[in-house]
């Protein structure tokens, strides 16, 4: 994936093409995360934690729009807007997932900062859908009291939602991403080389 | 989004959109702190109450509402068989259900159907348009942001359409289920919608701003007009109200044993 460093001539906040381009992944990411749902639902009263696997699902919206947009705010707003459309469209956990979306965005957020917006390789990638898990991990602590189950029960319960992140917002969206850098249509976004994006590895 | 579904408006349509979300976040805030299941019952039946006036049949409503069955079973089994607890009340290999956290467990339960509900009651009573009309006006949201998202909630009838194109075209050419595997066949649907998704976007992005379309630019004026009316107050009111019975209830006439899940 292309450009280490942002394009000389590119403009630093978020253009309206910027915003639409995110905006549009989102409204996509917020419908899977609807349907993604009852899903979890379903697989949930088991107790086992299996469907904590597949929570880094609701992380993806964050991480993939950053890595398409490069730029302060993306992964923020694409988290929050995909939360917003789940809520919309009457998701089971109503305003809730509001909260959720705009706390998880953050999580994500602070990383890319972190490394001031430069680095998208997978193993940033990975630590911002850490930086969402741990945040979502911390409203649950509060909503859910997780911390009052068992502790086999808890472990299992933290380690497969950070396993799930890792692998879906982590690597999986870092994998789409590029994949989708291979079509060509993001240089409509940011026209830059690949050689740069070698050298990240 | 239920706006293709023909329904009366009520007067919970025409609360302020911006007061309307503004309380049904707040209220996910304040079910964080309430730890006695009684007041929990009751505060999740005082959220499902506002339902029955959306304008919508009832049997349409009890249908949008069934899946806060599962919400409510799948919130409060894990606790239930796996929470900490001092007296036991069962115990089968790794489930340990006792008294502490079945009532966790329960008090959990019905935390979810009070959110889905309040969550509900907000979706079927708002229209996006009308949402972000409001935030433009009551909260000053920048505007690229809010026809942004109204342009890309626009796209998804589109986005559908090409979903189904793109997999008549993948049957035609042999690619049916089974091939490649779930990663494979992800990517084959995933990249070109994303691809044509993301040209779209900035087709739509000149457009707007060929036709002059600035964020901030001097004063807008708005084809949807919202301020501020009684029914606004009416409706603050009436949470607040019913809240406030909930709480004093659920304290003073406990029916359940726990008060305190914590």
């Amino acid at each position: 994936m292309s450009t280490a460093m942002p394009n000389a001539d590119r403009p630093k906040g978020l253009t309206l093409a910027d915003i639409l381009v995110t905006l549009v992944v989102a409204v996509v990411f917020g419908i899977i995360y609807r349907i993604w749902n009852p899903m979890y639902d379903i697989l949930k009263p088991l107790g086992l934690h299996a469907e904590q696997l597949s929570y880094g699902m609701w992380f993806m919206a964050g991480t993939f729009a950053f890595l398409l947009i490069r730029k302060p705010g993306a992964a923020l707003l694409a988290e929050t807007a995909a939360a917003a459309l789940e809520a919309f469209m009457g998701g089971s956990w109503g305003a809730s997932t509001l909260v959720y979306g705009v706390l998880q965005g953050l999580g994500a957020e602070i990383i890319f900062a972190a490394f001031l917006y430069r680095k998208a390789g997978p193993i940033v990638t990975v630590l911002a859908s850490l930086g969402s898990a741990f945040v979502s991990i911390f409203i649950d602590a509060h909503y859910s009291y997780i911390d009052k189950m068992t502790a086999w029960n808890y472990t299992l319960f933290v380690s497969m939602r950070l396993l799930g992140s890792v692998v879906i917002a982590g690597l999986f969206a870092w994998a789409l991403a590029k994949a989708l850098e291979r079509t060509g249509v993001l240089s409509l976004i940011r026209p830059a080389s690949a050689k740069d994006y070698e050298a990240l590895g | 989004m239920h706006l293709t579904f023909s329904h009366r408006e009520t007067w919970l349509h025409r609360v302020n959109p911006t007061l309307k979300l503004a309380v049904s976040v707040l209220l996910f805030v304040a079910a964080l702190f309430v730890h006695n299941p009684n007041v929990m019952a009751l505060l999740a039946a005082a959220s499902l109450l506002p339902l029955l006036a959306t304008g919508h049949p009832p049997l349409r409503v009890l249908l949008y509402a069934s899946p806060f069955l599962l919400v409510f079973i799948s919130s409060a089994s894990g606790m239930i068989m796996f929470g900490t607890g001092a007296t036991l009340w069962f115990e089968l290999g790794l489930i340990r259900i006792t008294e502490e956290s079945f009532y966790r467990g329960l008090h959990l339960g019905l935390r979810s159907l009070q959110v889905a509900a309040v969550g509900l009651a907000f979706a079927l009573t708002t229209r996006p348009v009308a949402l972000f009309y409001s935030l433009m006006q009551q909260l000053r949201m920048p505007s690229k942001y809010a026809y942004s998202f109204l342009a890309a909630l626009n796209m998804v009838p589109l986005l559908a359409d090409e979903f189904f194109t793109l997999r008549q075209a993948l049957q035609i050419r042999g690619a049916g289920p089974g091939r490649k595997g779930i990663y494979g066949r992800l990517r084959m649907y995933a990249l070109p919608l994303l691809a044509q998704s993301i040209r779209r976007a900035q087709r739509t992005a000149a457009a707007m701003e060929a036709r002059r379309f600035r964020s901030g630019s001097g004063k807008r004026t708005y084809y949807y007009v919202y301020g501020w009316s009684r029914i606004d107050a009416l409706y603050a009111v009436s949470i607040a109200a019913l809240w406030l019975l909930a709480w004093l209830l659920g304290t003073h006439y406990p029916l359940l044993a726990a008060t305190d899940v914590r």
